[in-house]
């Protein structure tokens, strides 16, 4: 498929169909979370990426973390932040611009920094994909083991890291 | 892996084991805690499991570097920066202790939280795979986020917290993906697996160079470095003065270290590409920290920004690149340590005395010296450190990585170096001369406020980091052999 | 098989969404969103990378560290957002443009 500027497209196998259609939605989805003008409508938007790039998991064959995503980020952080967006109501509906008066250089660093990142995943020559995946059982039981081996160090740490969020969010929250 | 793995080296961690295990001491603690004098036991145990961590590195000092499980070594390097951010632990706690109201009611959130910094901070030192350096990173960032906050009689420090938290957090992403990029490029998260697949031609180089770039606006966050350090005086200023003396320090020390040993071991086959780049960073970073800082009137700011310099400073030995530069970088670290903590010490016993609250404003400094004349003499030696005035610890920090630099090949980096120096001798100066040999302007109010006389703990700490200060200067030899630097 | 690139311009397509929400938005909350947005283009790089083969298959690097930056995600919004809360019973706004006690 030749598109203009001598761009050349290879026609997708149904695999790759799938994931552009996934991953289209995952970006509009994204650009809306950033663009809405109503927080709520962002935070649905949020919701949605997360449950695009939960998808672009499975189509790494990394169905673990799929179910990690949706369990952590939708079940979690996501409405952590609807509940704190109806907690601070009065923000919902901006009386002025939601953007700040730096929007214009933002955007403009924002695109180049997307260019950047863009011409150099297009520029390098990429390995194909990896051989196959092993069964996911075992990738999943394979993935426990190493926590408690070979990173042990980071899970452990990662205990320590939640303990203080506990400890922190508590005390922030509690009325003085 | 076989799991009785898990246990050989372990020893690596054991001052980190040590604090993780007295946090949870604490906490128990706390909860058992009646009535509000039992802060000042949290205080006393903090400090006593801080002490414990210092013994426990000291046990773990001079032995041949051993890593643990691909995450974690125990090199000079390590240990250095470990003794340095123990110590500023300690001397933080001493500070915080009877510092505000919330720590009577909330001591057990506070100390643990501090603890929990002081964890993040030495892992940072220690981490050799990206995984657990960011882990360490985000621990130390959230504790302080939190601390920073604490002083909830101030609507200032939460509002310092939560712009803190948006900054750091906004850093933080960028430090992931670079370790993603990184990744990408070695094909693991192990530092010397990166080199060697890197090295022997493998993995996509072209990934390195946007990796380095985005981690280096993570680090820059962390130990703020000029365009990024914007948010540095804004967060100093708000934060409870006592968090502000440990976090300045800490921050460095663990940011500092984890950002040489990820540069010295995982990516020493593109210094040529990146120690430029830095250059020119440390060049900015100590040019706008010293020509802001002279336009400053809080005192704290004014540290905020002696701050940055600094941080231009240590990120000289960084470009040099070499083992020497890495001692080099530890020793002033340490000599920062404690000149800078003294500093703020000072700044909090004023800020008793003036009656103000979070902060002192220089022109009150004038005629200090007749009124507090401790205290003044104090400030002094931390100033004429600071600004690297022989024989004090500063200058020899200084001279260490000036040294290292010149070595490495950094002559023009070195002179840019010392100009700068001379510049910042003009603000730290400037508050000696204030002090020593100005007049109140108007006498007359601030004569009759009694003095308040600074807490026990707050003169202790004054003492030990003059006493540090000075004998760092005079016996320099012996602590340059003490802290080495990377793989030593 | 979807080519690595594709899955490395997802992630920066939603990168900068991130970047230029966190920097643009004025409303504390929807700064996060943003910088949640980057967390989520950071792990589809890891796993990307892991699944194209950067290192052995065996190797699960990149699946362990996007695990952990979920759970540590999870940590680091509720602090955010406990420390907004807090700043929002303080001052009744959490526009960070309105927030300045601290310019000076």
């Amino acid at each position: 498929m030749q598109l203009p500027l001598g761009i050349e497209v290879p026609i997708p196998t149904f695999e790759q169909f799938v994931f552009i259609q996934v991953a289209l939605l995952t970006a509009v989805a994204g650009l809306a979370v950033v663009i809405s003008r109503n927080l709520f409508h962002s935070a649905l938007a949020l919701t949605l990426t997360f449950f695009g790039v939960a998808g672009v998991y499975v189509f790494l064959e990394a169905e673990f973390l799929a179910v990690s995503q949706v369990l952590v980020y939708v079940g979690a952080i996501a409405m952590l932040i609807a509940f704190a967006i109806m907690l601070t109501r009065s923000m919902m509906y901006g009386r002025t611009s939601p953007l700040n008066n730096q929007w214009g250089k933002s955007s403009l660093f924002a695109f180049l920094f997307f260019i950047g990142l863009l011409a150099f995943a297009r520029a390098t020559p990429w390995p194909a994909a990896g051989e196959e995946v092993v069964a996911d059982e075992a990738l999943i039981g394979a993935l426990g083991r190493e926590f408690v081996t070979t990173y042990v160090i980071a899970f452990e740490v990662l205990g320590l890291l939640l303990l203080l969020a506990l400890v922190g969010a508590v005390m922030l929250a509690r009325d003085r | 892996m076989d799991t009785a793995l898990l246990f050989d080296n372990a020893v690596v961690l054991l001052p980190e084991l040590v604090l993780a295990v007295g946090v949870m001491v604490l906490m128990m603690v706390d909860i058992g805690r009646r009535g509000q004098n039992g802060s000042q036991l949290l205080a006393g145990l903090s400090v006593a499991i801080l002490l414990l961590g210092i013994g426990a590195s000291v046990m773990i000092w001079g032995r041949a570097p051993v890593e643990y499980l691909d995450g974690a070594i125990s090199d000079g390097f390590a240990l250095s920066v470990r003794l340095v951010i123990l110590i500023a632990g300690v001397l933080g706690v001493l500070l915080s202790r009877n510092w505000f109201p919330a720590i009577e009611r909330q001591g057990g959130a506070f100390y643990s939280l501090h603890l929990l910094a002081v964890i993040g901070m030495m892992l940072m030192g220690t981490a050799t795979n990206l995984i657990v350096l960011f882990i360490a990173l985000e621990i130390f960032s959230l504790a302080l986020y939190i601390l920073s906050g604490f002083y909830r009689e101030n609507a200032r420090s939460i509002e310092a917290a939560m712009k803190y938290f948006l900054l750091g957090a906004f850093a933080s992403t960028f430090f992931v993906y670079g370790c993603a990029l990184l990744y990408g490029a070695g094909g693991s998260s192990k530092f010397t697996q990166i080199h060697e697949t890197l090295a022997t031609g493998g993995g996509n180089p072209s990934l390195v160079l946007p990796g380095i770039a985005l981690l280096l606006v993570g680090f820059g966050f962390k130990v703020s470095l000029v365009p990024f350090h914007m948010w540095t005086p804004d967060v100093y200023q708000g934060a409870p003065t006592p968090v502000t003396a440990f976090m300045s320090v800490g921050t460095k020390a663990a940011a500092f270290a984890g950002f040489f040993r990820l540069m010295m071991t995982a990516l020493p086959s593109f210094h040529d590409q990146w120690a430029m780049p830095l250059a020119i960073l440390a060049v900015l970073t100590m040019t706008v920290g010293n020509l802001t800082a002279l336009r400053q009137s809080s005192v704290k700011r004014m540290l905020a920004y002696s701050g940055i310099a600094h941080a231009g400073n240590i990120l000289i030995a960084l470009v040099a690149g070499t083992a020497a530069a890495s001692s080099a970088a530890a020793f002033y670290l340490f000599a920062y340590a404690f000149m800078n903590i003294g500093a703020f010490t000072v700044t909090i016993a004023l800020e008793r005395q003036y009656g103000n609250e979070n902060d002192v404003e220089q022109s009150r400094l004038a005629g200090a010296a007749e009124r507090f004349p401790v205290l003044a003499a104090a400030m002094a030696i931390f100033m004429l450190s600071l600004s690297g005035i022989p024989p004090l610890a500063g200058f020899f920090g200084k001279f260490l990585v000036f040294k290292a630099a010149v070595e490495a090949g950094w002559a023009w980096l070195v002179v840019i170096g010392v100009l700068n120096s001379a510049v910042s001798a003009y603000y730290y100066l400037r508050i000696v001369v204030a002090m020593y040999f100005q007049q109140p302007e108007q006498a007359g109010d601030e004569k009759e406020q009694p003095f308040v006389p600074a807490s026990r703990s707050s003169v202790f700490v004054v003492v030990v980091s003059v006493l540090a200060v000075v004998v760092i200067g005079l016996q320099p030899g012996l602590w340059a052999d003490l802290l080495r630097g990377l793989g030593q | 098989m979807v080519p690595l690139s594709w899955y490395l311009m997802l992630a920066a397509f939603l990168f900068s969404c991130g970047l230029y929400g966190a920097l643009a938005r004025r409303n504390a909350i929807a700064m996060l969103m943003g910088i949640e947005l980057m967390l989520n283009a950071a792990n589809i790089n890891l796993v990307a990378f892991w699944r194209h083969g950067v290192g052995p298959m065996e190797d699960l690097t990149g699946q362990a560290f996007a695990v952990l930056i979920i759970g540590l995600a999870a940590a680091e919004a509720a602090v955010g957002l406990a420390l907004i809360i807090a700043v929002y019973r303080e001052r009744r706004t959490i526009d960070v443009d309105e927030l300045d006690l601290l310019s000076g």
